[in-house]
């Protein structure tokens, strides 16, 4: 089998579902005979005709309600935004209404709110965000956020089957940058658990999304030096594999926390709480968070560039908690 | 959800009776016309078009004044005038009539003991009472066939009674009981019923319900199901960008949700007169491309009539229809508001209206019921909600341990198909083409 782009991993993963699963169906802006702004759902419309896969008003918080509704009927619809920026629009219907459906009425809401995020593309204020912390933070949700061709297929299956409302946090700096070769098989990858990306003795990033990528080139880097990195791929925000996360700092005992979304109330300061109270004892340096500035994602090169965390900025803090 | 089963229930005997009269409604209806006069009462239709019920159309408005340095409200025009008859049904018979009056008693009482239950601060937080709007709640929802859905508001009550609910189950919600439906995790009329009795649960943000309504009707249609989706508005809730995105979809992808928009001329203290600048909401269906109509929310038999035809035009996938209910909420927004900011001629206007009084009114007239029988089923409700009440009030508080639990659904758990598999079709070259490089971002 030839390798597969990230994006055509969730093409694939999206289409199978809805071949295997007559519940599943498609709903958003320009995903019908466009295929959507990105083509994660291209030739859809053709296949599974437009009752399954629905163009919408420009409407975010239609869609997710409609959404919502068609999962109280026992549908299982995957809701498309253009740029998880516009997530914002549907807010409101996402924590109050989604989230707390299970909870308050025992109605379950078995759907998938998916789209890019992101920086590294010079999108702007409006089309680089990486919204995924608000929702980590409210209870109902699922918030899954893959780095990596497998992991993206694997995720949007297992969400697509959840009982839960997931949110789909895809990167798209990633969409097209990255392939591997995928198992020919049927295969879910279970949501709330993290992967060992790279294993190491010296000091553990944990971290997710795109920014895998910017640990592993420091870790390229500082392995000629003689310090082994560990990379922890959390994969999903919500729930934390609080296991892994433990087990890695037990292992290294040294830690970065790495995100591409700004640092102030980021979940690098949930993480190390989490390592606070389950392995505190196993810390020999202070916890280091690398993230992006407290600032709107900025346009220019120059200024995101900036603006987003550097491989040197892993390479620093790697070295610094090594000799402490 | 789940009816306590505890306590023998005495009904009363029409109601039994009702039920299965109310079953034949489809295919009987066309052909019961109970002698509608509409050449007496022609439908006028307003400035823009809009068919408009009413027998009777008020000419005011809310205006400001300073009096003694000191802001208030007061009216413009003219509330003379006498209450109008009721408007003939074109499709109720006399065994529905009445079952609409009864659910509308029952509203009543149970509200009144809501009150009563607040006053003796059994009740955790606020009440919310939908008077004079028991009409327009009970006879709508009476509309609906059984796989169609609801999605009310706080003033709405008399709806969750009439598709099932019991008025204990209102009770608990509003004591914060575990027996509540529930179980005490939200208050009031906050909550649902997916699987029977087709309620969507409304949460305190306003018209977020639209949308989700015509998500409903959506996955029925995949279904294979054209049903009706009944929801409602204040005047103050149309407001709401949720609103607008919500209906505008039902419109365009011909959904069968009926919205009614209940002006009742309050959202909270701010009169409609300041919340748009249209004289008739029913005026909005023109720009979602759907018919509009205007009734008077206090004439059960008009608020029934337009439903169920906005409901057969659901069913025959005709799509969506808005329907603007006039009437007054007769209380403040709850009970810890005394609505003094209300001109009191308001209230006098309004009063002669109750949809009750009226109701009762009319099927005394038409000797439908006789005046012991309308003081026997009086009675009857009053006692079914007296041992709700006590029921209510003797059941035990959730235990508070259980407050972590059900923030996710268990994936062992089937999620069943509401109306049947839905049938796909697929065209038979298939093959998942492989991404085109266009990329709409760099």
């Amino acid at each position: 089998m030839a390798p597969v782009t990230y994006l055509e991993a969730i093409r694939e993963g999206i289409w199978e579902e809805m071949e295997r699963d007559p519940a599943v169906f498609c709903i958003g802006e320009d995903i019908g005979v466009y295929g959507g702004a990105f083509k994660v759902t291209e030739g859809f419309i053709h296949h599974f005709g437009s009752e399954r896969v629905i163009d919408t008003p420009i409407a975010e918080a239609a869609i997710v309600s409609a959404a919502f509704g068609a999962s109280l009927t026992g549908m299982r619809p995957v809701a498309e935004f253009q740029f998880m920026d516009f997530i914002s629009c549907a807010h409101n219907q996402i924590i109050n209404m989604v989230a707390k459906a299970n909870y308050r009425w025992d109605a379950p809401a078995p759907l998938v709110l998916r789209g890019p995020s992101g920086g590294g593309v010079s999108g702007g204020p409006f089309h680089s965000q990486n919204p995924e912390t608000y929702y980590a933070h409210t209870p109902g949700l699922k918030v899954i956020c893959p780095a990596t061709a497998r992991d993206a297929k694997g995720l949007i299956k297992a969400a697509i089957r959840d009982n839960n409302p997931c949110l789909f946090f895809e990167h798209k700096f990633l969409y097209r940058r990255i392939k591997e070769e995928l198992p020919n098989e049927d295969y879910t990858v279970e949501i709330g658990k993290a992967r060992m990306h790279r294993e190491g003795r010296d000091v553990s990033v944990i971290t997710y999304a795109a920014m895998v990528y910017v640990a592993q080139e420091a870790a390229d880097i500082l392995a000629k030096e003689g310090i082994e990195l560990e990379i922890v791929d959390l994969r999903t925000v919500a729930p934390l594999d609080k296991e892994a996360i433990a087990n890695t700092v037990k292992k290294t005992n040294r830690v970065i926390i790495l995100h591409e979304d700004t640092k102030t109330g980021g979940l690098a300061g949930e993480i190390a709480a989490v390592i606070n109270e389950l392995a505190f004892d196993d810390l020999d340096a202070p916890i280091a968070r690398i993230a992006s500035l407290d600032t709107p994602v900025p346009f220019s090169p120059p200024l995101e560039k900036f603006f987003l965390p550097k491989v040197e900025d892993v390479v620093r803090e790697a070295r610094r908690l090594r000799a402490y | 959800m789940k009816k306590s089963a505890s306590k023998p229930r005495t009904r009363t005997p029409t109601k039994a009776v009702l039920k299965n009269s109310r079953s034949e409604i489809s295919t009987a209806n066309s052909s019961r016309r109970n002698g509608a006069s509409s050449g007496k009462f022609p439908v006028r239709k307003n400035p823009h078009g809009i068919p408009d019920y009413r027998l009777e159309v008020l000419d005011c408005r809310t205006v400001e004044e300073w009096v003694d340095g000191q802001f208030r409200y007061n009216i413009e025009g003219d509330l003379s005038a006498e209450p109008p008859p009721l408007r003939e049904s074109k499709y109720l018979n006399k065994q529905q009539s009445i079952e609409i009056y009864r659910y509308m008693l029952l509203n009543r009482k149970m509200e009144q003991t809501l009150e009563n239950l607040f006053k003796q601060q059994k009740v955790v937080g606020g009440v919310y009472l939908g008077l004079g709007q028991e009409g327009c709640s009970c006879a709508s929802a009476y509309a609906l066939g059984e796989g169609d859905w609801i999605g009310p508001m706080i003033r709405n009550q008399g709806a969750l009674l009439v598709r099932g609910f019991e008025p204990r189950d209102v009770m608990m919600q509003y004591m914060a009981k575990s027996g509540a439906p529930t179980g005490g995790r939200d208050a009031g009329s906050h909550f649902g019923d997916k699987h029977k009795r087709h309620i969507a649960a409304p949460i305190s943000m306003l018209g977020d319900l639209i949308p989700v309504l015509a998500g409903v009707a959506l996955g029925a249609r995949l279904q294979g199901k054209n049903i009706a989706c009944l929801t409602w508005v204040g005047d103050g809730g149309q407001s709401t960008g949720p609103t607008y995105e919500g209906f505008n979809f039902a419109a365009v992808q011909k959904l069968g949700v009926i919205l009614i928009v209940e002006n009742n001329l309050w959202a909270y203290s701010t009169p409609v007169d300041r919340q748009v600048a249209c004289k008739d909401l029913a005026n909005r269906a023109i720009g979602y491309g759907v018919p509009g109509v205007i009734v008077d929310g206090t004439d059960p038999n008009q608020v029934y009539d337009v439903t169920y035809e906005a409901a057969q035009r659901a069913h025959a996938r005709e799509g969506a229809t808005l329907i603007e209910a006039k009437m007054m909420r007769m209380r403040g927004h709850a009970m810890h508001d005394a609505a003094t900011y209300v001109p009191p001629a308001y209230f006098e206007y309004w009063k002669k209206r109750d949809p009750i009084a009226r109701m009762e009114k009319y099927l005394l007239e038409k000797r439908w019921m006789s005046t012991k029988e309308n003081s026997d089923l009086i009675a009857s409700t009053q006692k079914e909600i007296d041992e709700d009440r006590d029921f209510a009030d003797a059941s035990p508080y959730p235990e508070g341990t259980t407050a972590g639990e059900r923030v996710f659904c268990d994936n062992s758990i089937e999620i069943p198909f509401l109306y049947g598999k839905p049938k796909v079709k697929q065209s038979d070259k298939k093959k998942l083409r492989a991404a085109s490089d266009v990329a709409h971002f760099r």
